[in-house]
């Protein structure tokens, strides 16, 4: 840069003092006039010359400070870049708060129709049927508040159209490792009853298990809980430990079905329970989750024999252990679950019964569908009348053979056939119709076919 | 409508699965493969990590270096340890394969941004199968998602 001004300068000043210097000697003769103006041009020059200079050093003087100069200008640099990515992610922050605070609730969900020989969960039911709309809507409350309400409409097999809040949820989050909810809540036992949920999509397989199923449809398990739930995890080496802690409502059999008493406990026992579960990740191993489950409940009985109503007609303390195991993958997916039961009855004729129940099932991830095998078994002590007083409590086989296609990221279609075979011969009683009056053969096969969707 | 977005304008702070800091703005030279996943998904982000390792044959038949980014759904279950573990088990080791992890602010800012649709159920995250490709300046050139037969060929 220096070098690019002096040289035009220097030709400059050449220029100007080669021109005086080849004046003619007959300039004697000039007008004075003249050599004073060759005169002025040569101050000129000269004066350019020295400007020229002075002009140099100074760039020279700026070019040997200018290492140090250098040096100090990316340290400054650098405060205010900091600065300005702080302010950038506060703007952040404070935009995407004031935007999922002001834009409204979202509300997503999951809806289902069905068509088969049978209804997927009650077999006295024939051909196609509307199965659930599901609305989960799980407003932010701020940093630590949380929320979740699951509102339902599904047809029954009588063809009403019913509406159950299936959860509803108000918690708090303290870390990662521990939030506390308070509600109704689906019951922390085994895998499925916690992962899967009630949006249908989100299974691979075309319906749950069935005696796993939710109390409505066929379960025997109290698939929900309104109470109070402690649930966290916490990573421990390369894997994480889970664990849940949750007690409430006694349930309470009512026409058949299991109740988890959401508006109030009216026989004020309790249901108390616990999972403890890992996490796998990495190695051999990485995908798989296996864990234990346990809990105590008094189940009370409202018999109904016409319009004869026995409120805790029967009282009973259910007791569940059981063992759970996933090998979850991008190409596979494994479910074990197994229950032990050993309840006593409380009241009428005292006993103890011992009941399990089990099931697995098997999936492959294809890149075009999903197939899966499961085989379940119930064998429930028909003298327990936890078991015996629920419509659906007999005990059973099923096999079954599914496969999911996904028809893009927000549909599918699953398809099954089924075998169950009930293995116990239940009788009419007072309070319950037979297995055979109600429509529900010894043993029947099943095509069902599901179409499944989220929004 | 969605606008262009360029790299420079998403949120810039984040944290690869070595932990280091990462900004978007600094892979400019090279074109940007930007997707979002999380790692507890075996359903669709196995499919657009299929897509993005084919992506990545072609731009190595080219002699091409592109960068593929990765942003968790899920930050808080999607540390850069999770990250980590999920590159090293599905042999994704690259070190133009960016996995990166953020505030939960800036994942929902970015998301936003680059119109990537998601929610929570429980801790299962609904989304789709989506990236945004990047020119080597940081200016969005296309968007890929199921529309697309094959995402390679947008390169």
């Amino acid at each position: 840069m220096l070098n690019k001004l002096l040289i035009p300068a220097r030709a400059i000043a050449l220029g100007v003092i080669l021109s005086a210097a080849s004046l003619p000697a007959a300039a004697d003769s000039a007008s004075d006039a003249k050599l004073e103006e060759l005169q002025h041009k040569l101050d000129q020059s000269m004066k350019m010359i020295e400007a020229l200079g002075a002009r140099v050093k100074e760039l020279e003087g700026h070019a040997t400070s200018g290492p140090v100069a250098a040096a100090a200008a990316p340290a400054a640099d650098a405060q205010r870049l900091a600065a300005v990515e702080q302010q950038v992610v506060q703007i952040e922050t404070v935009n995407a708060t004031r935007q999922s605070d002001d834009s409204g609730l979202p509300i997503h969900g999951f809806a289902d129709v069905n068509v088969g020989n049978d209804n997927l969960y009650f077999p006295y039911a024939k051909g196609t049927n509307v199965g659930s709309l599901d609305l989960y809507l799980a407003p932010k409350l701020g940093d630590r508040v949380v929320s979740l309400a699951e509102l339902i409409f599904e047809t029954g097999p009588d063809g009403h159209v019913g509406t159950d809040l299936e959860r509803f949820q108000i918690g708090y989050q303290f870390s990662d490792k521990a939030t506390v909810w308070v509600g109704r809540f689906h019951t922390p036992y085994g895998y499925v009853n916690t992962a899967l949920h009630h949006g249908v999509w989100l299974a691979d397989a075309l319906r749950r298990p069935k005696f796993v199923n939710f109390e409505d449809k066929g379960g025997v398990l109290p698939a929900h809980t309104v109470g109070v739930w402690v649930t966290g995890a916490q990573h421990e080496g390369n894997g994480k430990f889970l664990y849940d802690f949750y007690a409430g409502n006694g349930q309470q059999i009512q026409g058949g079905t299991l109740d988890m008493q959401t508006g109030g406990n009216g026989h004020g026992a309790a249901i108390a329970g616990t999972r403890l579960s890992y996490q796998f990740s990495g190695g051999a191993v990485d995908g798989l989750m296996v864990g234990v489950n346990g809990f105590t409940d008094k189940v009370s009985d409202d018999r109904v024999n016409g319009d004869l109503i026995t409120p805790n007609a029967t009282l009973i303390r259910l007791n569940m252990v059981g063992a759970y195991a996933v090998y979850d993958t991008d190409m596979w997916e494994h479910i074990v679950e197994f229950y032990s039961f050993r309840d006593k009855t409380l009241n009428g004729s005292p006993g103890t019964h011992k009941s399990n129940a089990w099931f697995g099932q098997f999936a492959y991830r294809g890149r075009w569908c999903l197939p899966y095998v499961r085989f379940e078994r119930a064998s429930l002590d028909q003298a327990d009348p936890y078991f015996n007083e629920q419509t659906f409590g007999a005990s059973y086989y099923r096999s079954a053979l599914g496969v999911r296609f996904d028809i893009n990221a927000k549909s599918s279609i699953k398809l099954e056939v089924a075998h169950t075979r009930n293995t116990d011969d239940r009788p009419k009683t007072d309070y319950r119709p037979s297995d055979a009056e109600i429509g529900l053969p010894q043993q029947y096969n099943e095509i069902l076919a599901q179409y499944a969707v989220r929004f | 409508m969605r606008g262009s977005v360029g790299l420079g304008e998403l949120p810039q702070g984040w944290h690869d699965d070595r932990a280091r800091d990462l900004t978007l703005a600094g892979l400019r030279g090279h074109r940007v493969v930007l997707t979002m996943a999380y790692a507890a998904c075996h359903r669709i982000c196995p499919m657009t990590m299929d897509e993005l390792k084919r992506m990545q044959r072609v731009a190595d038949a080219r002699g091409e270096i592109v960068d593929f980014v990765i942003v968790g759904y899920d930050p808080k279950n999607d540390s850069p340890a999770v990250w980590h573990q999920y590159r090293l088990s599905r042999g994704l080791n690259r070190d133009n394969w960016h996995f990166l992890s953020g505030s939960q602010a800036a994942t929902e800012q970015l998301a936003r941004q680059l119109g990537f649709p998601f929610w929570k159920y429980d801790e299962h995250v609904m989304h789709e199968s989506r990236a945004v490709l990047f020119d080597s300046s940081g200016v969005e050139r296309a968007v890929l998602g199921s529309q697309n037969p094959s995402w390679s060929d947008a390169l």
